[in-house]
């Protein structure tokens, strides 16, 4: 399934993540502010025209949105360094590493994430007391990691093998050669891919809300489960985290023109 | 042509005539009602080994069917939206322990109470508290919707915790993440009393702290099916078919 011989392109993985749009794409670019804009006007709108039921659930929401943040920027972390880890073992040469690595990779990527959720919230739960919020962070960036770690290789790989044969007959070792040579440069490429990544890791947050994770989505289904608001209540949620990924996206877009601009 | 014509009227006439006869006839020989459940609240409604539905309110809507003459097709629906799914027509009517209250009240129309309950507090065997306010800055737990769930709320200083299904919440209080469910009595005495893995960890706190009813739900202004159901209750409660019941489900 997962070809690992092949070296990448530059650009590697296209995730699941919002469209990042770049000062040359303009098409892209008014798409996004009409997107942008308009979600945050129709939500104006209904807040100021019909405050009840809208004012009461944007009101209900916001402590949903810290736990979305705090889920997503924890498991972001998290899922960096498994991703490290798993994507240094996936091109080691040494066998056993390699095997784990690939192992893992693997068993993640054939399990849906929901499931995942579940077996690591519940029925891990029975022997293992972690809180409930550890235990999404931990899940939300076993699942990540295992495709932050297929992007930090392909990033890594990308890296032209003339690179690190300069770098060992320069009298680096390999150690040292990865450090100082590769990585940075590996570094630069997978940047954008790990911000896609990471705004597939907030939409996929939202799943955390069956494990009784009071974020945006759980936020908002215990608001309608009172009010029997299920149109307007969902209509909100949908709106509040379009805004969110519409201003990541842009703002990783940013970054990545800075970044490239920079080299 | 002419000929074609006529019996092309003919023909639409006929099909117009039969259409229009068929659910009049439909409805005197007893029609299909589809019953929402959410079946993951023993003894009430749960699915068995079989992955058939059962309980007490599923055996109670068969007897009212035969008592009013239709006939029921359940329908096995998250909690979460079993009301929105009626209000959008997925199905005529929901049976799933259904507390009467007044918000829903404004939004559907309830058959006549078909049996009492409360709601009522189970912890762990360790837990020394014995009421809600007992369990103050702890998580407490309960089904996301329910009348449980809207106790909890109530009590300053308790946090609750909404879970999609109540056994979810009973698990994780097994793994130690709360300090307490709510739910209604006959669904904690399955858990608390009966479940072999729960029944050395967990226990009832007190008596029942609220007086509910439980309603059937229909549409609002859905009188002609309410009719039906309430003649139904009514026949069902004169022949003491629910006391039986009481025994075979609740103890």
């Amino acid at each position: 399934m997962v070809d690992q011989d092949r070296v990448r392109p530059a650009v590697v993985e296209v995730g699941d993540g919002a469209a990042i749009p770049s000062k040359s794409d303009i098409g892209l670019f008014t798409a996004w502010r009409i997107a942008f804009v308009g979600a945050i006007g129709i939500l104006v709108v209904l807040t100021i025209t019909k405050p009840d039921p809208y004012l009461n659930i944007l009101k209900f929401v916001p402590d949903g949105i810290l736990v979305t943040f705090q889920v997503t920027v924890g498991a972001i972390l998290l899922a960096l360094v498994i991703g490290l880890v798993a994507g240094l073992g996936r091109i080691s040469s040494n066998r056993i590493i390699n095997g784990i690595a690939s192992l893992y990779v693997e068993i993640i990527r054939g399990i849906p994430l929901l499931v995942q959720l579940f077996y690591i919230y519940y029925a891990l739960g029975r022997f293992v007391h972690v809180p409930d919020m550890a235990s999404a962070i931990i899940a939300m960036a076993v699942c990540y990691g295992a495709y932050m770690g297929e992007v930090i290789r392909a990033g890594i790989q990308s890296i032209p093998k003339g690179q690190m044969e300069a770098a060992r007959s320069l009298g680096m070792t390999k150690g040292q050669a990865m450090r100082h040579v590769i990585l940075p440069q590996a570094a630069k490429v997978v940047l954008p891919p790990i911000g896609n990544e990471f705004i597939a890791l907030l939409k996929d947050s939202s799943l955390v809300s069956i494990l009784a994770v009071a974020d945006i989505l759980r936020r908002g289904r215990e608001f309608a489960s009172e009010s029997f608001t299920y149109f307007e209540t969902y209509t909100v949620i949908a709106l509040v985290y379009l805004i969110i990924t519409l201003f990541l996206s842009k703002l990783i877009g940013i970054m990545e023109e800075r970044i490239s601009a920079g080299s | 042509m002419n000929l074609v014509r006529r019996t092309l009227m003919v023909l639409t006439l006929a099909a117009v005539c039969l259409t229009a006869a068929v659910p009049r006839q439909a409805e005197a020989a007893g029609r299909t009602v589809t019953v929402a459940t959410d079946a993951t609240w023993p003894p009430m409604e749960m699915v068995d080994a079989n992955k058939k539905i059962v309980g007490f309110d599923i055996d109670f809507m068969n007897a009212i069917a035969k008592e009013a003459g239709f006939a029921v097709q359940f329908k096995n629906t998250a909690w979460d939206g079993i009301f929105a799914g009626l209000g959008a027509g997925r199905y005529d009517a929901i049976i799933s322990s259904v507390t009467i209250t007044e918000e829903r009240k404004k939004q559907y129309d309830f058959s006549d109470p078909y049996i009492n309950i409360g709601q009522i507090l189970v912890v762990p065997k360790t837990e020394k508290a014995t009421n809600l306010s007992g369990l103050k800055g702890k998580k407490v737990g309960a089904q996301i919707g329910t009348t449980g769930a809207f106790e909890i709320k109530k009590v300053q200083g308790v946090e609750l915790k909404n879970y999609d299904e109540i056994g979810l919440a009973f698990e994780d209080m097994a793994a130690g993440r709360i300090v307490g469910v709510v739910c209604d009595e006959p669904t904690a005495a399955h858990y608390a009393l009966q479940k072999a893995e729960y029944k050395n960890k967990f226990k009832i706190v007190g008596k029942s702290f609220t007086a509910e009813s439980y309603g059937i739900v229909v549409k609002k202004g859905d009188k002609e099916l309410l009719a039906l159901i309430n003649k139904g209750i009514k026949a069902v409660k004169a022949k003491k078919v629910d006391e039986q019941l009481r025994k075979k489900w609740l103890r």
